[in-house]
């Protein structure tokens, strides 16, 4: 992991003091709300249905067993609520697709503290709302995945240090998103991001980066433009910089669904392109401040020394014998377990959608229970994933039964990654102050009606997505099938997509689904979701996952199918 | 940093009753729109102080020939959160060499001051409601930034292998 330096804890403590001077003069009535509210955003803090939310930055998904146990404490001692559902109770934090952490009791008055206690751990809200350059997401698997040609990280972490505070670009039109991955296949949906990079290398072996520009979901899912297919690493802020300030300057600011870059690239099109390659030209050339900020080899390598992989194990490591071993351990070895670069080594999903529990969720005990199997297992690292799982990325092969047995104890071994139940959903209405319906319920039900593994294990890959409205945070588009709350006339209902991708292999190049039909009702739901996985399991060819026949047979006979289970929904439409 | 009152006693617009005049006369210290400008600019004295009022969609490049002969350059922000003249300040410094003041007037608040220092402002007008005491404390909270800016144009990486 990245070890801060001196200058970065003092950059957190100086932020957190700022935003405490902030707080104090709000609520002391001398900073408005609407005032108040960009300056909060941009440390992390919304307000929502019941309370503040609270999104901590967890850059590119990589968490130590210190600062998850710091996150158990706060949770623990600041999010808090005596009354409500237990869905509503607090002393629990939220995985976001985002790679963040979110809590949502904590009383603004507490604010400051919290992040005082953040700032202890390397730790900060810095830029996780906002309309400004967001938390830098990347593959869960970077620097361990056996398919990956240059490690994401040190370019994330060089990019998240610029990123930060950045004076010009902290009032842009909208949020701007930034992905970035190094291996072949693409786990971290590059395609549906404001900026999506790829690292790879040319003929002559140097890094470079593929830029795609544009990509998004919201009111109007876009997948990405190519914009560059090799720009050398040392040049990517200048690149960067060149993008960002061209959407600072002509992004539109008149209609917030239509201020995304993404609308920027589509409306202008090849001129959008030549602006960008006019501005990186003026910076290289001609420009006071030229130069600066091409990224010097030394820096570089500062920071990639702090990504050092683990020794190499002696021989005869992998001396498992699991021939004998219980179906369970069988099936979480071969649905949580993932092939890693370093021989002898593996990455574990820790399940976190498990019955009860919204997706993504973690209790405080949790978090600690986590934190200690990094700490036994994974030299004491974690990551978050965007599918809202946590991740140990250096367990020994040998160790995998005992860890097996220990996340059982602590209910993270659900052997269901990639399967129907380890569905995204975002918060929804629930805690959501933005969302026009639910997710959770919706979540629970289908969890409830495909709780059988024998089951589960059958349809098998399949990516299963929830939004609680527009704003996608649940990635609606890009699962093979997405939910998506919409409100009308005061109540809830949900619009089904079939065939959307994430851009991963197994999903296929990132594209939205297709719509299948009017909305559903709330209860209609889980019985829409199986006729659709009952379709697939009678259409399907032999090893033909969801994605693929969804694909072969399209929209249509899923809509098909849906609509037979209609019931209130069929009645009104007769009318 | 310089503080502006919101009526400068110095610096005025030269407007008739129905909006800029069209053809102001000479005078020194006049802020003049862009239009203004264009109208003027062949027949304004060099020896007279002048400064332009610049809307936040201006391409400053398409000025950059004027700016020696600009003594102040006002970019607006008619909201707050409405970021584009920090762009044009980064720009108007960095690559077009402008040295002259550049102030910030509009929705100014006291919280925009560390922004508006390191993009090149040298001088604000406050909205009516904000404090120059809230203004001058938030300049004080960090002594380094990562990335370079129009005050300290190496990012941290360059600052340190120096």
């Amino acid at each position: 992991m990245y070890r801060y330096t001196d200058f970065d804890r003092h950059f957190v403590r100086a932020r957190a003091a700022q935003f405490r001077d902030q707080l104090q003069r709000h609520l002391a009535g001398e900073l408005a709300d609407e005032d108040f509210r960009p300056l909060r955003l941009q440390n992390g803090w919304y307000v929502q249905r019941h309370a503040p939310m609270l999104r901590v930055a967890v850059p590119y998904g990589e968490l130590s067993s210190r600062q998850l146990r710091m996150l158990a404490r706060i949770a623990r001692e600041h999010d808090h609520r005596d009354a409500g559902l237990p869905t509503e109770r607090g002393g629990f934090g939220h995985f976001s697709t985002r790679q963040n952490l979110q809590f949502n009791w904590i009383p603004l008055t507490e604010a400051a503290d919290v992040m005082d206690k953040l700032a202890d751990v390397d730790l900060h809200g810095i830029q996780t709302s906002g309309n400004c350059i967001r938390n830098i997401t990347t593959d869960a698997l970077a620097g361990i995945a056996p398919d990956e040609d240059v490690d994401p990280r040190p370019y994330a972490e060089i990019l998240r240090q610029w990123s930060t505070l950045h004076p010009e670009f902290a009032f842009l039109p909208r949020k701007f998103k930034i992905a970035i991955h190094g291996a072949r296949e693409d786990r971290a949906a590059i395609g549906w991001h404001d900026i999506g990079l790829q690292l790879h290398r040319n003929g002559a072996g140097e890094v470079g980066f593929r830029v795609w520009v544009g990509g998004g979901m919201g009111r109007t899912p876009v997948i990405g433009t190519k914009l560059a297919d090799f720009v050398p690493w040392q040049l990517i802020l200048v690149y960067i910089e060149a993008i960002v300030r061209v959407y600072n300057l002509h992004g539109r600011r008149d209609n917030a669904y239509k201020a995304r870059i993404k609308i920027l690239v589509k409306a202008e099109g090849q001129r959008f392109v030549d602006q960008v390659n006019a501005e990186f030209d003026a910076l290289q050339h001609g420009d006071a401040l030229s130069g600066a900020h091409v990224i010097p080899q030394a820096e570089f390598d500062r920071v990639a020394a702090c990504f050092t992989p683990p020794p190499v194990l002696a021989p005869g490591f992998e001396t498992a014998d699991d021939t004998d071993a219980p179906l369970a351990y069988r099936r979480w070895l071969g649905r949580n377990v993932h092939m890693h670069k370093v021989p002898g080594y593996r990455a574990v999903t820790l399940s976190l959608k498990r019955a009860g529990l919204p997706p993504g969720d973690v209790t405080a005990a949790q978090m600690d229970g986590a934190a200690a199997l990094a700490e036994r297992f994974s030299r004491g690292e974690l990551r978050v994933t965007h599918d809202q799982n946590l991740l140990l990325p250096w367990v020994q092969a040998a160790e995998l039964r005992a860890l097996w047995q220990a996340a059982q104890a602590g209910g993270f071994a659900t052997p269901n990654i990639g399967l129907l139940t380890d569905m995204i959903a975002c918060p929804g209405g629930d805690l959501c102050a933005l969302a026009n319906a639910r997710s959770l319920p919706i979540a629970a039900a289908i969890q409830e009606r495909f709780d059988d593994l024998d089951r589960l294990h059958d349809i098998g890959d399949i990516d299963l997505h929830i939004s609680g409205c527009m704003n996608s945070c649940g990635h609606h588009h890009s699962g093979h099938i997405g939910i998506l709350g919409v409100d009308k006339d005061g109540s809830e209902w949900y619009q089904v997509t079939v065939g959307g991708s994430d851009g991963s292999t197994l999903s296929g190049a990132a594209t939205p689904g297709k719509v299948i039909g009017p909305s559903f009702a709330a209860d209609e739901v889980p019985d829409v979701v199986e006729a659709l996985i009952e379709l697939y399991r009678r259409e399907r060819r032999r090893g033909e996952p969801f994605i693929e026949t969804a694909r072969r047979l399209g929209p249509q006979a899923f809509r098909a199918a849906a609509d037979a289970v209609r019931r209130s929904t069929a009645l009104a439409g007769a009318e | 940093m310089d503080f502006i009152p919101l009526h400068d006693p110095i610096w005025q617009r030269l407007d008739g009753e129905d909006g800029p005049r069209p053809h102001p006369a000479p005078r020194p210290h006049a802020l003049l729109s862009l239009e203004q400008w264009h109208a003027v600019r062949e027949s304004w004295p060099a020896d007279l102080p002048v400064g332009m009022v610049l809307p936040n969609t201006a391409d400053v490049a398409t000025v950059a020939a004027d700016l020696p002969r600009w003594s102040l350059v006002a970019l607006q922000f008619p909201k707050w959160t409405d970021g584009r003249a920090y762009s044009q300040a980064r720009l108007l410094r960095g690559r077009h060499g402008y040295t002259g003041e550049l102030r910030a007037v509009g929705d100014v608040l006291a919280d925009m001051l560390p922004l508006l220092q390191r993009t090149g402002f040298s001088s604000v007008q406050l909205r009516a409601d904000q404090s120059i005491a809230s203004a001058r404390r938030a300049l004080r909270f960090f002594t380094g930034h990562y990335q370079g800016d129009v005050t300290q144009p190496q990012p941290l990486f360059k600052r340190q292998a120096a």
